[in-house]
C-alpha cells in the first residue's frame, strides 16, 4: 500500500485488503494513528525501516519504504502472530528454564552444606574415638608392658596399627571428599618443576633404595597447579611403593602427542597388575593387593582421577603382573 | 589448687583427650598448674572470674590457653572472640588444639589472633610429642606478654 505523508491512503492491493481487514482501511482516507505515526516517522528520518504493530489480537510487521521527493511511503504487510507467539513461548519457556535452574542450584547448594556440616562433623568426631583407642592402648603398653603376656602385647599392637590406619582411611576420605568442593585455579603450569616438586615431597619413601627417575620432555599445560601436583605425588608415589622390590627401580615420567592430544605418563618397573582388575583401579577405597604386602588406603588413584575429570581429561593405565605399570593421562586440552 | 596461680587452662570437652593430655603432661612434669574446663561458657567463666570463679584473681592469668573448636555451649572460636575484646586478655597466648583440618577453622582462628593451630594426631606417639613440645615452649621457653 501507499500513504501520503499527511496519513492519506492513497493506494491499497487486494492482499493488504483482505491482510488489514480489520483495520478498515479506504483509499482517500486517513488511516489509523499507528500506521499514520510510523509513516511520518520514516519520512522523517529518510531511511526504510521495519515496525512491528498489534492490532487486536494480531501481529503485523511492516516494511516502510520513504518516497521522500514523491511526499510518500511504500508499505509492506505481513502476518507475523504466529512468529510472535513462538517467541513469546520461548521467552516464557525461558523463563522457566531459569526458575527451575534457580530452584536446583539453591537444592545443590543445600546439599553441598549438609555434605559439609557432614565431613566437619567426621573431621572432628571420628578421630577423636580413634585417638583414644590408640592413646590408651599405647599407655597400657608402656605401664604394663613388661608384665603383659607376649600375644596380648601382640594384641595391643594390632589394635594400634587397626586404628592409625582408620585415622588414615579417615583423613584420605576427607581429602577425596573435599576436592570436589575446592575451587579451580586454572593457570599455564610446567609440568617439569611440578614433577620435581612431587619428588622431592617423597624424599621419605626413597631412602635406602636405588631409584632412578627420568623426566621426559614435558608440554607445559593449563590446570590448576596445586591439584596436578596431587596427581604427580600420587602416582610418582604408587609408582615407588610397588617397584619397592626392585633394585634399580625405575620410574619415567614422560609425554606422547597422539591424535592432537598430549599424553603424560608415569611407568615403573614394579610388580604390575593383572588387566582384569583393571575397571576397579580408580574407585574408592579398592585395592588389587593386599595390605600385608602394600599398604594404602585405596583413595590415591580415586583422588587422581578425580583431578584429571575436572580438567576435562582421562585417565586410564596399562600393567602387566611382574612387568610393571605405566598410568596415562591427559588433561583435556587440544592441540592445534 | 588454687586458680590463681594456674599456668594452663585446657578447654576441652572430651574426657579421653583431657586423660591423655594430662598423662603426657604430668609425664613432662608440666601439669602442676594446670585447669581443665569442660565447655566454652566454663572456660569464659574461669577467664572473667565469673560464676564458680568469682573469687579467683583477675589479675592472674594463665600462660597459655589450650583451646578446642568444638565444645559444648560456647565454642571455641566464640570464646576467642571474647578473649580478643578483653583489654586485659586480648594478648593472652591461646593455643588451638582441635581435630580440625578444615582450612576455614585454621583461617578464621588466625585472623582472631591464635597464637599457635595444632590439629590433634591419631597416633598418640605423636599427639604425646605435640602435646609436651607445646607445654615445654609456651610454660618454659616463651616469655608471656604480661603479668
Amino acid at each position: 500500500m501507499r500513504i501520503a505523508r499527511d496519513g492519506i491512503l492513497l493506494y491499497i492491493n487486494e492482499v493488504g485488503l483482505s491482510l488489514l481487514q480489520e483495520w478498515h482501511l479506504q483509499c482517500g482516507q486517513t488511516v489509523p494513528p499507528a500506521l499514520r505515526d510510523i509513516v511520518t516517522q520514516t519520512m522523517n528520518e529518510g531511511v526504510a525501516r521495519t515496525y512491528d504493530l498489534k492490532h487486536r489480537d494480531r501481529d503485523y510487521g511492516f516494511s516502510v519504504a520513504p518516497i521522500l521527493e514523491a511526499g510518500y511511503a511504500n508499505l509492506y504487510c505481513h502476518d507475523i502472530t504466529d512468529r510472535k507467539r513462538a517467541e513469546e513461548e520461548i521467552r516464557t519457556l525461558n523463563a522457566e528454564l531459569e526458575q527451575r535452574v534457580r530452584v536446583r542450584t539453591a537444592e545443590l547448594l543445600a546439599a553441598n552444606k549438609e555434605l559439609e556440616a557432614f565431613s566437619y562433623s567426621v573431621s572432628h568426631d571420628l578421630r577423636a574415638p580413634l585417638r583414644a583407642v590408640d592413646g590408651f592402648s599405647h599407655i597400657l603398653l608402656d605401664e604394663q608392658g613388661t608384665q603383659l603376656p607376649p600375644e596380648t602385647q601382640r594384641y595391643l599392637s594390632l589394635i594400634r596399627s587397626s586404628t592409625l590406619q582408620m585415622g588414615r582411611l579417615v583423613d584420605d576420605l576427607l581429602a577425596f571428599s573435599q576436592l570436589s568442593r575446592q575451587a579451580m585455579i586454572k593457570d599455564q603450569v610446567q609440568p617439569a618443576a611440578l614433577v620435581r616438586e612431587a619428588w622431592d615431597l617423597l624424599r621419605s619413601e626413597q631412602d635406602g633404595r636405588h631409584v632412578k627417575l627420568t623426566v621426559g620432555d614435558l608440554p607445559s599445560c593449563q590446570g590448576d597447579r596445586a591439584l596436578l601436583k596431587q596427581v604427580f605425588v600420587n602416582l610418582l608415589s604408587n609408582a615407588l611403593k610397588f617397584s619397592r622390590k626392585r633394585d634399580p627401580a625405575i620410574i619415567e615420567f614422560g609425554c606422547n602427542c597422539k591424535d592432537g592430544e598430549n599424553i603424560f605418563f608415569v611407568r615403573d618397573n614394579g610388580v604390575g597388575f593383572d588387566m582384569r582388575y583393571a575397571d576397579k583401579l580408580f574407585g574408592v577405597f579398592q585395592r588389587l593387593h593386599r595390605s600385608e604386602d602394600y599398604e594404602g588406603t585405596g583413595v590415591g588413584l580415586a583422588i587422581v582421577e578425580r583431578i584429571v575429570h575436572r580438567h576435562g581429561g582421562r585417565v586410564w593405565a596399562e600393567a602387566e603382573p611382574d612387568k610393571g605399570a605405566t598410568f596415562f593421562f591427559t588433561l583435556g586440552e587440544k592441540i592445534s | 589448687m588454687s586458680t590463681n596461680n594456674i599456668e594452663i587452662l585446657l578447654v576441652e570437652d572430651n574426657p579421653n583427650d583431657v586423660e591423655l593430655t594430662l598423662y603426657t603432661l604430668q609425664k613432662h612434669h608440666l601439669a602442676n598448674r594446670i585447669h581443665v574446663v569442660r565447655d566454652g561458657a566454663e572456660a569464659l567463666d574461669f577467664l572473667f572470674c565469673r560464676g564458680a570463679f568469682e573469687s579467683r584473681n583477675p589479675n592472674h592469668s594463665p600462660k597459655v590457653i589450650l583451646l578446642d573448636l568444638k565444645l559444648p555451649k560456647v565454642d571455641g572460636l566464640e570464646v576467642l572472640r571474647q578473649i580478643r575484646r578483653d583489654e586485659r586478655m586480648r594478648l593472652l597466648p591461646v593455643v588451638i588444639m582441635t581435630s580440625s583440618r578444615e582450612e576455614r577453622d585454621v583461617v578464621e582462628s588466625y585472623k582472631l589472633g591464635i597464637n599457635s593451630y595444632i590439629v590433634k594426631p591419631v597416633d598418640f606417639d605423636q599427639f604425646s610429642e605435640a602435646v609436651r613440645q607445646i607445654g615445654c615452649y609456651w610454660l618454659l621457653l616463651n616469655q608471656p606478654p604480661i603479668f
